[in-house]
């Protein structure tokens, strides 16, 4: 739904950087672990959780 | 006893540090890492007073993200169990964020300030007044100051002889940092100094890539240990490491005085 | 931090520590051994399923003409000392 806050592995906080990576790797067309080296998201439990989200706000809001 | 420490910083940073420590033994090493992670004191909402939630997440999803946001939490100021009130006003379109907290007390504030809370639609509105508490990580891992704190001895690297000459050499892969024993064999360093503090990103892990051709034997350093100590934002990680060590010294304290009697 | 006497002879001794756990037992287990006259120390924290007995119990055995509560007096004053040493030194180094 919404990006978690904290990497569920390691506990970094990790909701910091979601804004510029889905701007500059999804909606952008950068290099993703480019994007995450550059943001300081280093280890790759931290990683995967902004790889592999999808915001799934947009799909549930007409059920509120 | 003897305590003679010797501190030395690898990677300074504000957030996230590695250093090393010499002359400390392995139980106050493991004391100390302990108490950074369950024995410092952090703020972290812990109640929420909704006034209006009509987002697409329930009252309880909203109030576990808030706990997560880490607090920043100034030091000697508060007492374990003290609350601080904050409170937050949204109304959609927009994404409520962290920094859109209001924090009572101009002290404990936010650490991150674009951590999205929940993203509100056209008409949706979020209101509520949450409590902060200072607690320790042993009662909710939100409380936790410093995540992913570690240590690792110190390894001291020294050649044994040369590689079998027409042997297609393996790589020898070691994490961590390294003590230079071998200055005159590093070939990929050609300013390295014996004793030079080496973190092993530096070439690229690989033992064999420092010293190509020859054979290596690594050893523990006895009584260093380099920490890797990285914080939430709730404080930066000297506070948290003199933090750690102090709660460990008045639990000492405390100790000494109850026994005397 | 409870302190509860378990036995006390003039060079033996077993407590309970409530409220502790391995961060500070293993740290007082390690200055004690240290200690001058201390002949053994070691701490024991049972897991629940063992009776219930959850509270670290801390044993000291001294030698003769050491009272077990004077050792233990003196090394949490060592462990004091340490984490001061330790503080200063990490202070002087951080940038």
């Amino acid at each position: 739904m919404m990006i978690p806050v904290r990497c569920f592995t390691c506990g970094n906080v990790i909701g910091e950087h979601w804004d510029e990576f889905k701007r500059r790797a999804r909606e952008g067309d950068e290099d993703p672990g480019k994007v995450l080296d550059e943001l300081g998201v280093e280890r790759h439990c931290c990683r995967r959780m902004m790889v592999s989200h999808k915001d799934l706000v947009d799909v549930v809001a007409p059920y509120q | 006893m003897t305590n003679d420490f010797e501190v030395e910083f690898i990677e300074p940073g504000e957030r996230s540090a590695r250093f090393l420590v010499r002359g400390v033994s392995p139980a106050v090493a493991n004391g100390i890492r302990r108490a950074m992670v369950a024995d410092v004191p952090t703020f972290s909402i812990d109640t929420v007073r909704f006034v209006e939630n009509s987002s697409v997440m329930f009252d309880e999803m909203i109030g576990l993200r808030l706990g997560l946001v880490p607090l920043s939490t100034p030091i000697g100021d508060f007492e374990e169990g003290d609350v601080v009130t904050l409170a937050l006003d949204v109304e959609g379109p927009a994404t409520a964020y962290s920094g859109d907290l209001e924090s009572a007390d101009a002290m404990v504030q936010p650490a991150d300030e674009n951590i999205p809370i929940i993203e509100l639609k056209d008409g949706q509105h979020l209101e509520f007044e949450a409590d902060a508490v200072l607690d320790s990580g042993k009662s909710h891992a939100k409380h936790q100051g410093g995540v992913s704190v570690g240590y690792r001895h110190l390894q001291r690297v020294e050649v044994a002889g040369d590689a079998g000459e027409f042997e297609e050499q393996e790589p020898n892969i070691l994490r961590g940092v390294i003590e230079e024993a071998a200055a005159e064999h590093a070939d990929a360093d050609a300013d390295a100094t014996d004793g030079d503090l080496v973190a092993t990103d530096a070439f690229d892990n690989d033992l064999t890539n420092r010293y190509p051709g020859k054979e290596v034997e690594v050893h523990d350093v006895p009584d260093a240990f380099v920490f890797h100590v990285e914080t939430d934002g709730s404080f930066s990680v000297e506070e948290l490491v003199l933090r750690a060590a102090e709660t460990l010294g008045d639990r000492a304290a405390e100790l000494e005085s109850k026994v005397a009697i | 931090m409870e302190l509860r006497v378990i036995d006390k002879t003039d060079e033996e001794l077993r407590m309970e520590v409530a409220g502790e756990d391995h961060t500070f037992m293993n740290v007082i287990k390690g200055a004690l051994l240290e200690t001058d006259g201390v002949a053994a120390a070691t701490y024991d924290m049972n897991p629940e399923q063992s009776g219930g007995q959850t509270e670290p119990i801390l044993s000291i055995k001294t030698e003769a003409g050491v009272d077990p509560l004077d050792a233990l007096g003196g090394a949490s004053r060592d462990v004091q000392t340490t984490v001061e040493d330790f503080s200063e030194a990490f202070e002087a180094a951080a940038p």
